[in-house]
């Protein structure tokens, strides 16, 4: 049985519709405007890093080094503001920080063939380690008004950290749909040969994939920052699970190849509703990871049983 | 002794024509010995550049300190063996800590009941990790991040955050006993890793697991039962995992959830790709493992013992990593 893409998006959208007015039934307090643009305030930093995460799963790779970058850039950028540096070259300097740790995944992986999830997991250590140790494992705070304004202000009534996330969602969109580059993302998570037959380099592919990922999550932890007004040196930890869920819940494929960016980023908004709603229950975080942990592998699962059934499909038909 | 008799053996035909190549065979047993090169290297400049580092104490410090994570380390280079990853290991440390200090204080077990079914808990973990990955097809890195946040949550609710200290003494015996001065953790580690070098270097078992490392399918097609092989590695990682984190409550004296964790397995993984085990899978020896380990407490010990901070550790081990692929890949490019 072939599910169309189609149909698959309609159902995720269904579930999430008929999910959030559960929720919204259940839980009291849910469905307040105030919670909800809190809850897609939240949601913003998971899908900022969703979006780059995509582009690293279309390709057949993970990003495990969001964890450090949410913490190592805005430390950066925090350290540079406190030290009477001005707020565009704090800023510059934190994302650079971030993009060039995310060409250097790009690096270990097209030169070297290190598996993403290494080169990322070692790079992440590297940048938590770095955060903890630049202000002795301390955090920091009190930054000037425009910074904390960028992610508590609102332009025209919406919260300006929604506005990047739509920023975010519409050049990932359209770099996916609109660019040559988008295709053959695609086809070196689908099918590398077809890339090799069209002479197309697949490592600077792997070097834009990798350094646009470090560059959203520079511009997440940014955007964290700017909401909480502090920096702590672990605050990227939560937020690594939840962006690969949100790609894995928008129907990311792990094996490659597939995925999409505004699926990824309501994967996003799903994972933020989930976790408001467990907080309004008074469910503790833990539980909530437990739970998110266990919803990946199910849909991972689920999507490998679905795709083996398509392969004998389509094998079937031929 | 046998690096030696290696080396005349290689020497002697060398020098009687040409002169040249017994530096290359030196270079090429240095190279199938990297491990206890970079630790013999690493213990050389520490003792050479940082004062009090050899010192006795501080020698058994060191001993000490690796026992444990030389336990782990051979479990996750078992997996890392079939080309797969236990990101989950650290957090399994986590809750077999707090359910040693559960079964051995508030339940006030006897010492051997704790023993089993701690590493009866780690075995059925590490087997759900082994079931999933090798029968749901859920990718190896995928399904331990999964568990590994199920785990960590586990140990957070089961023990409420809290910390159980002051465990009874038969308990702690298991891990403290005093054996020519040094701990039984350390001969319980030595234990392992002669266990596991037979394991892997004479029986079948390793035979299968390295050909299922270099490739799966090969394996497959030669009559290697490779979804028996998959699942028992991560059982015994799991079990290693549980053993280790009884070892731990024993050496600190206290059972808490947030042992382990993320740090651990990243310090486990580094241990074993410094001790030659490739992230590819097919290679990979417990006496590199435990020179791995050797090798990055030695750097642990000289960044405390300079008084840097500690979190300089973290980062270094990432760097180091970094290092390793680096000239592993070029080495093998080479070839």
């Amino acid at each position: 049985m072939v599910i169309p893409q189609a149909a698959r998006r309609g159902a995720l959208s269904l579930l999430l519709f008929a999910g959030f007015l559960a929720a919204g039934s259940g839980i009291p307090h849910f469905l307040d405007l105030s919670n909800l643009l809190n809850v897609v305030r939240q949601s913003s930093i998971i899908g900022i890093c969703a979006v780059g995460m995509t582009f690293v799963i279309i390709i057949k790779g993970i990003d495990l080094s969001l964890a450090g970058l949410l913490a190592f850039c805005p430390m950066i950028s925090g350290m540079l503001m406190l030290a009477g540096f001005g707020l565009v070259p704090s800023m510059a300097a934190g994302l650079l920080a971030g993009t060039v740790m995310g060409l250097f995944n790009g690096l270990m992986v097209a030169r070297l063939a290190v598996p993403a999830f290494i080169t990322t997991l070692v790079v992440g250590q590297i940048c938590s380690g770095l955060a903890l140790i630049v202000n002795g494992g301390r955090s920091i705070g009190a930054f000037p008004e425009r910074f904390v304004f960028i992610g508590n202000g609102s332009l025209a009534g919406i919260p300006l950290s929604d506005l990047i996330l739509i920023g975010f969602l519409a050049a990932g969109w359209f770099i996916q749909r609109m660019t040559a580059m988008g295709n053959h993302l695609h086809a070196l998570g689908g099918n590398e040969a077809v890339l090799r037959q069209e002479g197309i380099s697949a490592s600077r592919l792997q070097f834009f994939v990798f350094g646009f990922s470090g560059f959203c999550a520079a511009v997440a932890g940014l955007l964290l920052s700017a909401q909480l007004d502090t920096v702590h040196p672990t605050q990227g930890d939560a937020y690594q699970l939840d962006a690969i869920a949100a790609c894995i819940i928008g129907g990311v494929d792990l094996a490659g190849g597939r995925g999409s960016i505004p699926m990824a980023v309501m994967g996003a908004l799903v994972i933020g509703c989930l976790r408001n709603g467990l907080d309004l229950l008074g469910v503790h975080p833990f539980m909530q990871n437990v739970f998110i942990g266990s919803i990946i592998i199910l849909i991972v699962f689920l999507g490998g049983l679905v795709r083996r059934r398509q392969e004998l499909a389509t094998r079937g038909t031929l | 002794m046998t690096l030696e008799a290696n080396q005349a053996r290689t020497a002697a035909p060398a020098q009687a024509g040409r002169p040249g190549p017994l530096l290359e065979r030196l270079g090429a047993l240095a190279g199938r010995n990297a491990s206890f090169v970079i630790f013999a290297s690493l213990a050389i400049l520490a003792a050479l550049t940082v004062g009090n580092f050899a010192s006795r104490d501080n020698l058994v410090i060191i001993l000490k300190q690796s026992a444990i994570p030389a336990v782990a380390c051979i479990g996750m280079t078992l997996v890392l063996m079939t080309g797969g990853i236990d990101l989950s290991l650290g957090y399994l440390v986590g809750l077999c800590s707090i359910l040693s200090g559960i079964l051995a204080k508030t339940l006030v077990l006897p010492a051997p009941v704790v023993l089993l079914a701690v590493l009866a808990a780690g075995a059925a973990i590490g087997l759900a990790n082994g079931l999933i990955t090798q029968y749901l097809r859920v990718p190896a890195f995928i399904t331990t991040l999964g568990t590994g946040y199920i785990l960590y949550g586990v140990a957070q609710i089961v023990s409420q955050g809290s910390i159980i200290n002051r465990l009874p003494r038969p308990f702690l015996a298991i891990g403290r006993t005093d054996l020519l001065g040094l701990p039984s953790a350390v001969f319980v580690a030595l234990g392992v890793a002669l266990v596991f070098q037979l394991l892997i270097g004479k029986a079948t078992f390793g035979r299968q697991l390295r050909a299922f490392g270099f490739s799966p399918a090969a394996a497959r097609l030669s009559g290697v039962p490779t979804a028996r092989v998959n699942v028992a590695v991560y059982t015994l990682c799991g079990t290693l995992a549980g053993l280790s984190g009884l070892l731990f409550t024993i050496r600190v004296n206290a059972a808490q959830p947030n042992m382990g964790g993320g740090v651990f397995t990243f310090e486990v993984v580094t241990a074993a790709i410094v001790g030659g085990t490739s992230l590819f899978g097919g290679v990979g020896s417990v006496v590199g493992s435990i020179f791995g380990v050797l090798s990055i407490k030695i750097i642990e010990n000289c960044i405390n013992l300079l008084g840097v901070s500690y979190h300089l550790y973290l980062a270094v081990q990432g760097a180091i990593i970094l290092v390793a692929i680096i000239v592993g890949n070029l080495t093998h490019r080479r070839e």
